[in-house]
This record gives C-alpha cells, structure tokens and sequence, in this order.
C-alpha cells in the first residue's frame, strides 16, 4: 500500500463524532484513506478543540491548534453545518447522498432528536451505512446513560480488575475506553463495507462502547464460570510468574518492569543480576517455587536494579534474553530509540504552533509511506471547497450561510468566546 | 450454541467466503480471528502438535489442568475450525503453503523472521497468492533494535507509557487488569485485517500488516502523549481523581465514580441535592477547582451514602456521566446485557457451564455466531479432505510427521 494508494480510498465518511471515541474511529479510517468530512456546528463545536484553552492552546485562533485535537483529527477536512437550523439539515442531507457511512458518538436519543435518525438516513441514501457509538447502546434499559472513557472503563469490568491489592480498584491512566470502541467502530465500518459490497446494502450500527471493552476481560468470565471466582487485584505480580513486578531503580519515581517466564530467563535474570549463584538455589529452581518464595526474589531484583539507571536495568536484562521495560515517561516514549527507527512518529505542522511529533500510523503495510498528509483541519477550513464542489452551492448561497451562522469559522461569535475563556477548562 | 437471530435479519455472517488462517497462539492472532469467525469467515486455527499454549493457561474448572478445558483457550477460539501441522517438517510447511494460497488472511505471531526462515515469509506467499493479506503481530514488529526481543504484558505496557500514568502518584506505577497490551494489539490486528481485506478486494493487492503492540498503546495516550510532545509537558499518573467532579469514590456497597467535564457539573450538582453545590464558589470552574478539597469532602459523604447503582440511575435521570465498579457477575446479571444477547452460553463437554461476551457491536444486517471452540486437530481430516490429500499421501505426511505424532488418524 503506498500512499498513492490507500485501501479506503473513495469512501466519503460524513463524521458527527467528537471528543475522543468517535474521533478516534475516523482517525483509523482517515489514515487508511477515507476521506473524513467532519461535521461541526459554529455553536457546536468538537468540545476537544477547546477543552485546552490558552496561553497552552496557542495562537489568534487557538481552538485549532491544541495537541489534543490535532492528533487524532488528523487527515480529516471540516465542515461547519448547524443542524438544528433547516438550511444547515438540508445541506447534512445532501452531505449523507454523497457519503458512505456516516458516524456518531452522541448520548444515544440525540440523533433523533436533531431528526437526522437512521430512518431519515436511509431517505438521503438508501445504502447509507449509519454507525452510532451510545456508551450502552441504542436500545436497553440503560440506553440513556451518558460516559466517557473512565465511566465505560467502570462498567466493562476492567476497573474490578485493577488495583494495588488492597482491594481499591483503579482506572487505567488513559480513557482506555475511548480507544478501544474507536477501533472496534472502525472495525464494524469497513466490515459494513464488505458486506455492501455482496448485498448492495446499507446497515444499521448499534456498538455501545462499553461492549467491545468487556471482550478483553474474558478470561475473567471464565474464571467466574468455572469456579465461581472473580479474578482478586494482583498489583503488579502475576499468578503465573515470579519475578513479575516493577522495580525501583536509582532516582526518584523511576521504575523498571520485569517479568520472567521460565527457568531460562531466570537464569539469564541472575547472570544479569551478576548472581549467577541464585540460579542453583532451591528456593528458586521452578516457577512454582518462585512464585513460593516471591518476597525473597522481588527483595533480591529490587536491590539490585536499586542501583541501576531504568535504562541501565532494561539493557542487562536485554543482553540476557529477559523481559523488562523501563517504566518510560511519556518524553520518555517519544524519544524510545526503537520507536525512531521504525518512524513511528512523523512531523506535525500547525501555523499557530510550528512543528511536533505526531504518531503516524498504528500498523502499516511494510511499504507504506508516511501517515499523516494533512493535520487536522481548522473549523470550517473546508467550506468552501465541500459546499461548493461536493455539494453544489453557490457562492451567494454560502455568504447566506455564513452570515446567519449555520457555517462558520470560529465557535459562535467573539462573546461566546470570552464566555469558553471564562468558564471552560 | 450460537445466539439465536432477530426477525428479519438477512445473512448470518457478512465475512461469509472469506478464509482465514489462523497462525497465532496465545491472546492477540486468536483475538482478531475468533471475530472473523464470528462475522461469518471460515478460520483456519494451525496449532502446533503440542497446542496453543493458551491452552495451558487456564482457568481451569477445580484447578485442574485439562488443555481442553482452559478457559482462555475456549473463548479466544471460538467460531474456528482446528488443525495440527508440524512446521518443522517440511511436509507441514508444504500443507500450510497450500492452505495459504487458498487462503484471503493469515494472521500470525510468530518472532520476527520464523516464518521466512521455513520458506513462508510474505513474499513466498504472495508469489502463489497475489491478494493475500498477511498480518503479523508482534511486541514491537517486524524491525528496529527491538525487533525479536522478549516481552510480556507489563514489560509492554511499560514501554508504552500507559503504566507511567496508572496507579496511585505515591506509589508504583500500576499495570491495569487482565492482559490488555495483548488484547488491544488482537482488537487493532482484527480492524487491520478487515481493511487490508477490503483494500485486496477493491484492488486485487494483498498487503503485509506489521503490527506492534507497542505502537497500537503508544498512539493510544489520549491528551498526555500529545502534550508532552507539543508542549513539552511532563504528565505524571494522576490515581482514580483528577479532580472533585472527575474521580472514584467509594459508595455504600463499593465503589462508584463521576467522570463530569464542566457543562457536566450543574445536572450533577442537581442530583447529589446538596444546596450548597448550586452556590459560589461551586458554580464557577476555575473556582470550584480552587475549592477541589472542599467539593471532594462534601462528594465523599454523599457517594458514602449511596450505591453504586442508584448513583448509576441518578446520572441517567439527570444527564451526567456516572458510574461504578462493576465485576463480572455484576455484567452477567445486567439486564441491559442481556436485552442487547452480549453473553454466548455453552454447556462444554470438559469445561461445563459457561457464559462469555460474544459481540463487538449490533447491526441491523448481521448476527455474529459463536461456535465453540476446536479439540486439538479436531478437523485436520476435514480440512485435508478439502484439500483434496488423497488417503496415500495422508499417509506418507503422517508418518513424515507433518501432524505431530498424535494429530490425525
């Protein structure tokens, strides 16, 4: 696949997601060569744009720029539409003729309530393939819950899993959640895709993020199923292996991960750890007696990479076949040496901001070129070029537009801007 | 077992023709394929004679270990056909290179360089299968110094940054439950395979898929990595509680949270019904976050006297983003679950009773099947029928031990 060619080339993505999840989803289906149009009203703006306010979100037009929108908005256009208006509904229709899919991430009655739900997709279109991404679905008793990431992390199971062992769950640091429905999402687009194909038919579809999260606890269920157990906090040790911790080293907070699988990587963990004597201890001989004698083993590792730079630590363990990682901060990963080698990240560019480093592509054909051919898009950067070309309006028919608000290139007007600066974060 | 279809619903599976080789063991390949299968493709599962490890994992029913019992293995396997081929005889390889070229994808994990190294490499399978799609998931993929090198779960995930933000500020990073840099790499390797295949069958041209585990986390940071990147900023783990109105507490029978971003606040407020919560400083954003311990304080008291449930039902009813911790058997007996048919149940012959997620998502054109999950070489015959192995060359490969010693008869 080079980036001439791109295995979703042609296919018009008409995108009402915002903040994360949705997002997230067009992100891979925009990389992989959909062209994303996302959809934005002047007063209803992707609320990451301005979740990050100044003096860190920088620039004249600062709702454009902020690192948090920027990377996974990327290779998307913008078109700004205010749907609760007819002209603006009007124009959506014409959008969703000239579509594929079209996507949203909404509470679930939002849809319907603008009154752009399946059914009057399906008049704009009839093969229109409509995914809606509900935190708990369209339909249920619990269809009307609104979440983000954390509260989809909650009601997965994941959070019951998560703790120090003391019996206090955690979340994971990121909104894991968001993530994980975006790629299913994309997922279930380009498998609609596929079926149109056969069928010559659209579909309906339901994902509510909470669900494709649950499926990567299912080992979890089993347990429960089995031996009417739940699965206890671990921390950072395992069931199975023993050495299998995080290890302070020399420094503060800083911290190497370890984990060994086998007799051969504890024996190459005590060449690594220059006790070659530990490797014939009896405490220590088998997996099972490892795990025994835990505390004595995480007392001797931990002494040991007390000593050590993380990174230090990370390369003995490397040069003797053993799993560890240092605990990278997060300038700490975009500077991994692996990470560079493979290109991983490519160069974002925004005029308010000059350049960073953006993550490209989150697999990639061995052939493929770079990721990333345009950043994100500024509100309503493609306006012109989507209502005059793509949808046929004309340019007194766009000045009409814009000067009644249902286009635009800013959020709302200069006062509900001050109004963001005041009460937003 | 299988969930049963709604009305109306055309065709059971939309991958329906498409044939999949499954090559992966452990969590990530039988992730992505056990999905394929459900979506209607027929999978291939290619263990080696001594099986997916997998099926050493367990849990196990009493403990006991039975490698047709473990509970990893029977959900990541489900919806697949399986056979045994020994890949260090060649006649092993000479079946797989057939069952390659018949196949759309192959899904593998082996280390870097093992399957070039027996003559089935990306450019071998191509040569006989131009529109193969080949996807190959790995740690840290195909290249670069790390390429090959040993890992595990809490070696990736921190690697990738997420364990530096997990856990409590004053104590150790925090590895999450589970075996999630696995997984997320077989959810991402699953949307991988599904639009490479679309990509072959628009344009004719298979593709090779390099997938790391640790590129699909590191792209996953949500606003910490793209900060620190273009602002230079430093994130550190942040616990449960970013803040009053964005944190875990604990509630009367466990734990709970609100998730509320400002437009959020005054719908939450008027649901916890605490006066002062409506008044300043409360009222402002900026000053709330000045009065965080305050807020936090009079919160803490309020999820104290309620459970998790009714703090789930209140945000319904009020419009905030709220919930709790939920544990499996919570899940199991969520009625909303059950209305959207989440769960598969089987009655397994070695396992018994069980009940697991069985859906990524709804459509209104599709059903997704669960088909349990395959004995050691249960369909090496079938398969070789298919082929077209006569019973003499059948034969001769058993006894080349092209099925291990105790695969087919």
């Amino acid at each position: 696949m080079s980036p001439a060619g791109r295995p979703l080339d042609g296919i018009r993505i008409a995108d009402l997601t915002a903040m994360w999840a949705g997002p997230y989803a067009t992100m891979v289906l925009a990389d992989f060569g959909a062209d994303v149009i996302k959809v934005e009203a002047p007063g209803a703006w992707d609320n990451l744009r301005t979740l990050i306010r100044p003096p860190l979100a920088r620039g004249e037009h600062w709702w454009n720029s902020n690192a948090y929108f920027q990377e996974y908005n990327r290779n998307k256009r913008s078109l700004t539409l205010d749907l609760t208006d007819e002209r603006g509904k009007e124009l959506f229709g014409r959008l969703v003729q000239q579509s594929d899919v079209v996507i949203e991430n909404f509470r679930a009655d939002v849809m319907d309530r603008l009154g752009i739900g399946p059914d009057w997709l399906r008049e704009q279109r009839e093969d229109i393939i409509v995914v809606g991404m509900a935190s708990f679905g369209k339909t249920g008793p619990d269809a009307s819950a609104m979440a983000y990431g954390p509260v989809v992390e909650q009601l997965s199971g994941l959070a019951s899993l998560t703790g120090y062992g003391d019996g206090i769950p955690f979340k994971t640091g990121v909104s894991y959640g968001d993530p994980v429905a975006g790629v299913a999402a994309a997922a279930a687009v380009v498998t609609a895709l596929i079926q149109r194909r056969r069928t010559g038919r659209g579909q309906v579809i339901d994902l509510a993020q909470r669900e494709p999260m649950t499926t990567l606890i299912g080992e979890a269920f089993m347990e429960w199923a089995m031996n009417g157990r739940l699965v206890p906090h671990r921390g950072n040790e395992s069931a199975e292996m023993a050495p299998h911790n995080a290890y302070a080293c020399a420094g503060e907070d800083e911290w190497v991960a370890i984990a060994v699988r086998g007799d051969e990587e504890w024996a190459g963990l005590c060449e690594a750890m220059g006790s070659p004597d530990l490797i014939g201890d009896s405490r220590f001989r088998t997996a099972r007696s490892r795990l025994e004698h835990r505390t004595e083993i995480d007392e001797a590792v931990g002494s040991w990479t007390a000593a050590l730079t993380k990174q230090e630590a990370f390369e003995r363990c490397r040069e003797h076949g053993v799993p560890a990682g240092p605990v990278w901060t997060l300038p700490e990963v975009l500077g991994d040496p692996h990470l560079a080698t493979r290109g991983y990240y490519e160069t974002a560019e925004h005029a308010d901001v000059g350049t960073w480093a953006m993550h490209g592509w989150l697999w990639r054909s061995t052939d493929a070129g770079p990721c990333i051919l345009a950043p994100a898009p500024d509100l309503g950067n493609h306006n012109r070029e989507i209502l005059g070309g793509l949808l046929g309006a004309s340019d007194d028919e766009i000045a009409a537009l814009a000067a009644s608000g249902v286009i635009g290139d800013a959020p709302l007007g200069e006062r509900t801007r001050s109004e963001i600066l005041g009460s937003r974060r | 077992m299988t969930t049963a279809p709604a009305d109306g619903a055309p065709e059971a599976g939309p991958l329906s023709g498409v044939r999949v080789l499954d090559l992966a063991q452990g969590i990530a390949g039988p992730y992505a394929a056990k999905w394929l299968g459900s979506l209607g493709a027929d999978v291939i599962k290619v263990e080696p004679p001594s099986g997916d490890p997998a099926r050493l994992a367990g849990p196990f029913p009493g403990d006991e270990s039975d490698p047709e019992a473990s509970g990893l293995y029977l959900y990541l396997n489900t919806s697949k056909r399986g056979i045994t081929l020994d890949l260090d005889t060649g006649e092993g390889r000479g079946l797989l290179g057939e069952l390659a070229a018949a196949a759309d994808i192959v899904i593998e994990s082996f280390a870097p360089g093992h399957l070039a190294d027996r003559g089935l490499g990306y450019e071998a399978l191509r040569e006989r299968n131009p529109g193969l799609v080949l996807v190959s998931i790995t740690p840290f993929g195909q290249s670069g110094p790390y390429a090959g090198m040993p890992a595990d779960e809490i070696t990736l995930y921190a690697l990738s940054g997420h364990m530096w933000l997990t856990g409590d500020p004053y104590r150790p990073p925090l590895k999450n439950g589970g075996s999630q840099p696995s997984y997320q790499a077989g959810l991402n390797a699953l949307a991988a395979a599904i639009i490479a295949y679309y990509g072959s069958l628009v344009g004719g041209e298979g593709t090779h898929v390099d997938l790391s585990a640790q590129e699909t986390l590191a792209g996953m940071l949500e606003l910490y990595g793209p900060f620190a990147s273009q602002a230079g900023i430093d994130p550190k783990r942040r616990g449960n509680t970013v803040s009053a109105i964005y944190g875990t507490y604990q509630c009367a029978d466990g734990y709970a949270g609100v998730y509320c971003l400002p437009r959020n606040y005054e719908n939450m407020a008027r649901a916890v019904g605490i006066p002062e919560l409506l008044e300043p400083p409360f009222t402002d954003a900026d000053e709330r976050l000045r009065s965080n311990d305050v807020l936090e304080a009079l919160l803490s008291g309020w999820f104290f006297q309620h459970s998790g449930r009714e703090i789930f039902e209140l945000g319904k009813s009020h419009r905030f983003p709220a919930g709790y911790v939920a544990d499996v058997e919570d899940l199991l007996e969520s009625e909303q679950l059950r209305e959207r048919r989440f769960f598969a149940e089987d009655d397994h012959p070695r396992a018994g009773p069980i009940r697991f997620p069985a859906h990524l998502w709804l459509s209104s054109e599709h059903e997704w099947s669960t088909g349990r999950a395959p004995t050691l070489g249960q369909h090496t015959e079938e398969v070789l029928d298919e082929l077209g192995v006569s019973a003499g060359r059948r034969g001769e490969l058993r006894a080349a031990g092209a099925f291990g010693t105790g695969g087919a008869s």
